[in-house]
């Protein structure tokens, strides 16, 4: 019973994510798969260790933090971009996207060096 | 004369409100700003311009080196003249922010034709650096409160002491350039979170990376940052801003902090860095529940998924974090930051650690003699802060209370309380005075400008409601500027008192007063130093307690067996092994170093109290830990320590006693003293008529503080 | 007239100086003689002329004559000294115990006889070298099984010793076969001081005693602990002989014949010239004596020196010893000349190897450690000179640019960190151009 009723719980919250997530506009939803693509890079990488081992640790660690920098980046940008955040009405997307990719450049130039 | 005043009056009356505050608050502020150089150019006025102490000969050779060679050279730096015969990866163990910052400044300086010496820039470089650190107070100051309160905090740190002790001309240290940049990431991060920036997170991550390059206190940021979150996270102040800044700067900041060798994967790998990581993940999972809460817009269906993932994620983070502990590969906590959480380990298990004066416990009066009024002011602006809680004033509290917790544990640490307690004091001062002056100033008002405005009336009125209850309110709040006036000129006397007595001294030169009180210079230090550069061959190994090893390397130029780094504690111990052994087995030591001389510094003609036989136990200390033929009882007598005749044997014979006390028998020290009197110890010496068979005295100082001896070699026909 | 009469002698000595012992001619020329009695001359002339004819320079004196001067103006004025003094109790002019160890110490050789009525000075000089004689000042060697057998003494103090030490270097080549006969006071030597050798030592049987007293405790000195005839070559190669018996010496000695208790043959002469001179060309550096020149040390491939080597570095070192024949620089052969890479403790010991010429070389890489190495050859063969040579040399770890380039275990990582640099670039891309 409490199975079933799991399953009811799941399937329900499933469809509700689903239909609340199709309203989102499709900018957010390119950052998202922007984001999905990053986060499963990360996860390959992780995987990749597991198997083989973590030498070299510092080009794994440059691997996986470009990976989950670039998603955390890039899930601020989002926040700042979207429009129903209230503390964000001031800010203009274009000095958002600005700070993003100043930040990415700084994020990649330091994974360069650091990679080995 | 009238036409001058005339001028001034008209000019003044020229500049709108707005433009008169601007020019006070950087009049103020540049006056500040010169205040904070010039209080700590004391010793460069009555000694000379010099590096003092010991850690800061380490930096200044360091800086030398990278100006000579350059920065791969020194990035890649091998160094064989320290602990010999391993030798030391100096660019892989030291913290180059210090060098980089001083070495830049002086290529700058070059570039501008000044031909400045590296040493110059190096002494200069802390009063710099605090000038700086006064004016990010000033901007720290503003975002907590308002301006006038940052007024009052860069004012109140450019002379507290607590920063002066270890930011004077000629203390070359990591702690100098350190603050600054404490500060400045502390302000920069406060900035991000106010904002939700991500160029204010970029930048406070640059100020991290600056931290952690410069000292090893970058623990404390790493460590204060994700607490203030989960305190916000907590209390429920939480906001997309704190999502943004924290991530950025964490992330940014860790890619960053991992180039610097000294400091390497610890971010992931060590467990003081552990909870910003949890706190980073705990971040990811809280917001994600958030959002996917505003998703649902139904309770009950999320409060289930929340029950299911919330379980996940701390169950997985809980076992991530035991396995990880448990097979070692998250490293414990070090002795150095364990002993901050436990004082009593050190004192038990690491005698290096807690042999350093500077790792005592506070006293009362240390914290007495460091912040004066702030002391009194603290608890003053703590409640100030919580009347006007904000995501900048909870950060503050914060930060004072921990950094007040630590300098409790460590002496040392008091310099890390030290902005904490300005800026939280300067809220208090700031906003006292404000509210004292404006009762004195809408006192006034009712009487001239009556029924003008609306505002003025309603604001009148509130306040003449007051004042008609309390007529004498106006003579209190005048009474009570003055005696806030008072206070803060006490502690700015009090403040320069404390500079130029305790805190200007270079500790290499020694100062006295001579029996007609004109002041005698001890250099005996470099002397020593130079004889060994001048008179011993090139690779000559010296061998002296770790203290004197920075000093030996760079003035002295000669090969050390240990130094202040203290890293290898075996090789420590083996020297101390040596001093505390009789002389037919040091030899045996010493020849298995390939010990050229040995350096003893000896107080007893001057009655110079840190001089190595006052430091004696602590070699039979460190080097009983490691070797346990040592024992401490040997050396002691009913548990007492003593060097006269009633001293134990194994103390009157040991190598040790031998250097510093040869030939001392027949030297008379003080008038109406028995010849061999050691003035620093003031008792008369137990062995006087020492013979030395396996070394020979090479040099003693004119005063008797520093002695060198020479290792004989092997007999001939034995 | 006077300035090139001076210029002439000037000359002279500047030669004769030229002509002294010095590192290039490493055999003493000058050697001082003191006698306590100026008959030893003559009861010793057989083993003097040896001296002279093989080209030493002798000075006799009397031992307690007061011109006798080791030195002048800190200038040492001889080479080797023979002291043939047993009862000398002060010796004359500025000469003491202590300037005689000075004068070793400074790498002078020197020969000591003592008799049975050796006086303290020479015991104090023989104690100093490492040599204890008996502290019984009328003891001497007694040996009732390898006594000498002779019509006239019947006590068998006079030993017919053969226990010689195994050593071509110091004693020839030529097997002694005649023993060698012995009449004087034995010595101990401390076994915890490798400087000493015993060259001739008593046989099993023999015990240190008054002959003339009989025996109330048992002896302390016996059987082959007891040393008749040592050296000892010191630190800085300077070597001392110490015989307990001066006529071991004597013209007497040298001719007589001798049988050895037990034993049936009867040698027409005595051991004691060919071991007297074999020895006495062994400590006067004509034999044994080494010198390395040379030592070279470089990277596999480079041919300069260089000040700092890395880890796992190949390197070669090569240096060059000769031997002394007595007048010129031999090469010298041997196949177990090692050298150490040193830290604390070898991390690396080779031996190395030669080229018959006096070139020893070996090539090995630099271990897996940094810090302060020495290159260390202690080279200390019985009756050898002792090589011991240091050369100190820092090892560095890998540069930041040391390491390998690319590592083929990382490609994936590489290649993430450059999908995420163009994941952003095109992300860029699309979310700008989006409409």
């Amino acid at each position: 019973m409490a199975k079933s009723s799991a399953t009811k719980d799941a399937q329900a919250l499933f469809h509700s994510l689903r239909s609340a997530y199709a309203a989102t506009p499709t900018n957010l939803k390119i950052i998202d798969l922007y984001v999905v693509f990053a986060i499963s890079t990360a996860l390959i990488q992780v995987v990749y260790m597991a198997l083989v081992g973590s030498f070299p640790f510092n080009s794994f660690l440059s691997g996986v933090l470009s990976c989950i920098g670039t998603a955390v980046l890039a899930v601020c940008l989002r926040i700042q971009v979207n429009k129903e955040n209230k503390e964000f009405k001031d800010l203009p997307p274009e000095r958002a996207f600005a700070d993003f990719v100043l930040c990415n450049l700084v994020l990649h130039l330091v994974i360069m060096n650091f990679l080995g | 004369m009238e036409k001058a005043t005339d001028l001034f009056s008209l000019k003044s009356l020229k500049l709108k409100t707005k433009q008169q505050e601007l020019l006070l608050r950087i009049s103020i502020l540049g006056l500040v700003y010169i205040l904070a150089f010039i209080t700590r150019l004391f010793s460069v006025l009555r000694y000379e311009s010099m590096i003092h102490e010991f850690d800061p000969y380490f930096n200044y050779r360091t800086t030398l080196y990278l100006t000579q060679k350059g920065f791969y050279d020194f990035w890649n730096w091998f160094d064989s003249e320290s602990w010999y015969p391993l030798g030391r990866i100096i660019g892989g163990t030291l913290y180059p922010g210090l060098m980089v910052t001083a070495a830049f400044i002086y290529w700058t300086l070059r570039f501008l034709r000044f031909a400045v010496h590296i040493r110059e820039v190096c002494v200069l470089t802390a009063p710099f650096f605090a000038s700086n650190t006064t004016l990010v107070a000033y901007f720290f100051g503003k975002e907590l409160w308002d301006s006038g309160a940052g007024l009052v905090a860069a004012a109140l740190i450019a002379i507290c002491p607590g920063y002066i002790s270890r930011s004077v001309a000629g203390s070359y240290d990591n702690e100098g350039v350190a603050i600054f940049a404490l500060l400045l990431t502390f302000y920069l991060f406060v900035k991000a979170v106010k904002t939700g920036s991500l160029a204010w997170s970029l930048a406070s991550a640059f100020g991290y990376f600056y931290m952690v390059s410069a000292w090893g206190g970058y623990v404390f940021i790493i460590n204060l940052i994700p607490l203030y979150v989960l305190v916000l996270l907590v209390v429920g102040r939480y906001s997309m801003r704190l999502y943004v800044a924290y991530n950025c700067m964490y992330i940014l900041g860790m890619l960053l902090a991992m180039q610097i060798r000294f400091v390497g994967f610890q971010h992931v790998q060590s467990g003081e860095h552990m909870a910003a990581m949890g706190v980073f993940f705990l971040m990811q999972v809280f917001y994600f529940l958030d959002w996917l809460k505003h998703l649902l817009n139904d309770q009950k269906l999320f409060q289930a998924f929340l029950r299911i993932t919330l379980t996940c994620a701390i169950s997985v983070g809980a076992i991530a974090l035991g396995v990880g502990t448990a097979s070692g590969y998250i490293s414990p906590w070090t002795g150095r930051f364990y002993s901050l959480l436990d004082p009593t380990y050190a004192k038990d298990h690491i005698p290096i650690i807690a042999s350093v004066s500077e790792h005592q416990p506070t006293a009362w009066s240390s914290f007495m003699f460091d912040f004066h009024i702030l002391l009194i002011l603290f608890p003053a602006g703590l409640y100030f802060c919580f009347k006007r809680l904000s995501d900048a004033t909870i950060f503050i509290v914060m930060y004072g209370l921990t950094s007040m917790y630590f300098a409790g544990v460590m002496v040392r640490l008091i310099l890390v309380a030290t902005p904490a307690v300005c800026l939280i004091s300067a809220i208090a001062v700031s906003a006292t005075i404000k509210n004292l002056s404006q009762l004195v100033r809408t006192k006034a008002k009712p009487t001239q400008g009556g029924s003008g405005k609306g505002t003025t009336s309603t604001k009148a009125s509130s306040k003449g409601a007051l004042d008609r209850s309390l007529p004498y309110q106006r003579n209190g709040a005048i009474a009570l500027l003055v005696g806030a006036f008072y206070l803060l000129t006490r502690y700015a006397i009090h403040c320069t008192w404390v500079t130029s007595e305790a805190y200007s001294s270079p500790s290499i030169v020694l100062a006295a007063r001579g029996a007609h009180g004109n002041r005698v210079i001890f250099d005996d230090y470099r002397e020593a130093y130079y004889w060994l550069r001048q008179n011993t061959p090139q690779d000559a190994k010296v061998m002296s307690w770790w203290d004197y090893g920075y000093q030996i390397t760079a003035m002295g130029n000669r090969t050390v067996i240990v130094d202040n780094n203290t890293w290898n504690n075996t090789h420590i111990a083996t020297v101390g092994r040596a001093m505390s052994s009789y002389e037919d087995e040091a030899y045996e030591i010493m020849r298995s170093l390939d010990v050229d001389y040995v350096l003893v510094v000896f107080g007893g003609v001057t009655g110079y109290s840190s001089d190595d036989i006052n430091k004696f136990l602590w070699m039979v200390r460190i080097g009983g830990g490691v070797f346990p033929v040592i024992k401490e009882p040997d050396y002691l007598v009913n548990g007492e320590y003593r060097v006269d005749k009633g001293a134990a044997p194994k103390m009157l014979n040991c190598l040790m006693y031998k250097l510093s006390y040869y030939r001392f028998g027949e030297l008379t020290t003080e008038y109406g003293q028995p010849p061999g009197y050691d003035r620093a110890r003031g008792v008369e010496i137990g062995n006087k008529d020492i013979k030395l068979e396996y070394l020979e005295e090479a040099f003693t100082t004119s005063n008797w503080i520093v002695r060198i001896y020479k290792v004989k070699p092997p007999k001939n026909r034995w | 007239m006077s300035r090139p009469l001076l210029s002439l002698l000037t000359f002279l000595f500047l030669s004769i100086i030229c002509n002294a012992f010095s590192p290039e001619n490493p055999t003493d020329r000058k050697v001082l003689v003191l006698l306590d009695d100026l008959s030893v001359k003559s009861s010793h002339s057989l083993y003097f002329q040896s001296l002279q004819s093989r080209g030493y320079d002798l000075d006799f004196k009397l031992a307690d004559d007061p011109r006798v001067a080791l030195q002048r103006y800190g200038q040492y004025l001889y080479d080797a000294l023979i002291l043939f003094s047993p009862t000398i109790e002060s010796l004359g002019g500025s000469l003491n115990a202590a300037a005689i160890l000075d004068f070793v110490d400074s790498g002078h050789d020197l020969i000591l006889a003592a008799d049975a009525s050796a006086s303290d000075l020479i015991r104090e000089i023989a104690t100093e070298c490492g040599v204890d004689f008996d502290e019984d000042q009328a003891a001497m060697v007694i040996d009732h099984t390898s006594f000498a057998v002779s019509d006239t003494e019947g006590d068998h103090t006079l030993i017919a010793g053969d226990n010689f030490i195994q050593s071509d270097v110091i004693l020839g080549k030529e097997k002694i076969k005649a023993p060698v006969l012995f009449k004087g006071i034995g010595h101990s030597v401390n076994p915890a001081n490798s400087l000493v050798l015993k060259v001739l030592s008593a046989s099993p049987a023999a015990y240190s005693a008054n002959p003339k007293s009989k025996l109330s405790t048992p002896p302390t000195l016996t059987g082959s602990a007891i040393g008749l005839v040592s050296v000892v070559q010191a630190r800085n190669n300077a070597r001392i002989l110490i015989s307990g018996s001066l006529s071991m010496f004597s013209n007497r000695f040298f001719r007589s014949g001798v049988q050895k208790a037990g034993s049936t043959i009867n040698h027409g002469r005595s051991g004691n010239e060919q071991f007297v001179t074999e020895i006495s060309k062994w400590v006067f550096h004509e034999r044994g004596h080494l010198k390395a020149v040379n030592v070279r040390h470089h990277k596999v491939g480079e041919a300069d020196e260089p000040s700092i080597y890395r880890i796992n570095d190949e390197l070669e070192y090569s240096l060059e010893i000769y031997e002394w024949s007595g007048t010129s620089w031999e090469p010298y052969v041997a196949d177990d000349v090692q050298v150490q890479f040193y830290m604390m403790s070898p991390y690396v010991l080779k031996t190395m190897s030669t080229d018959q010429k006096g070139i020893y070389y070996t090539s090995f890489k630099v271990p897996d450690v940094y810090g302060v190495f020495q290159f260390k050859v202690e080279y200390k063969k019985l009756g050898v000179t002792s090589l011991s040579l240091a050369k100190q040399i820092p090892v560095r770890p890998f540069r930041h640019n040391e390491y390998e380039r690319f590592i083929t275990a990382a490609f994936p990582y590489y290649g993430a960190s450059f999908s995420m640099m163009g994941g952003f670039f095109i992300f860029s891309l699309v979310y700008l151009y989006h409409k």
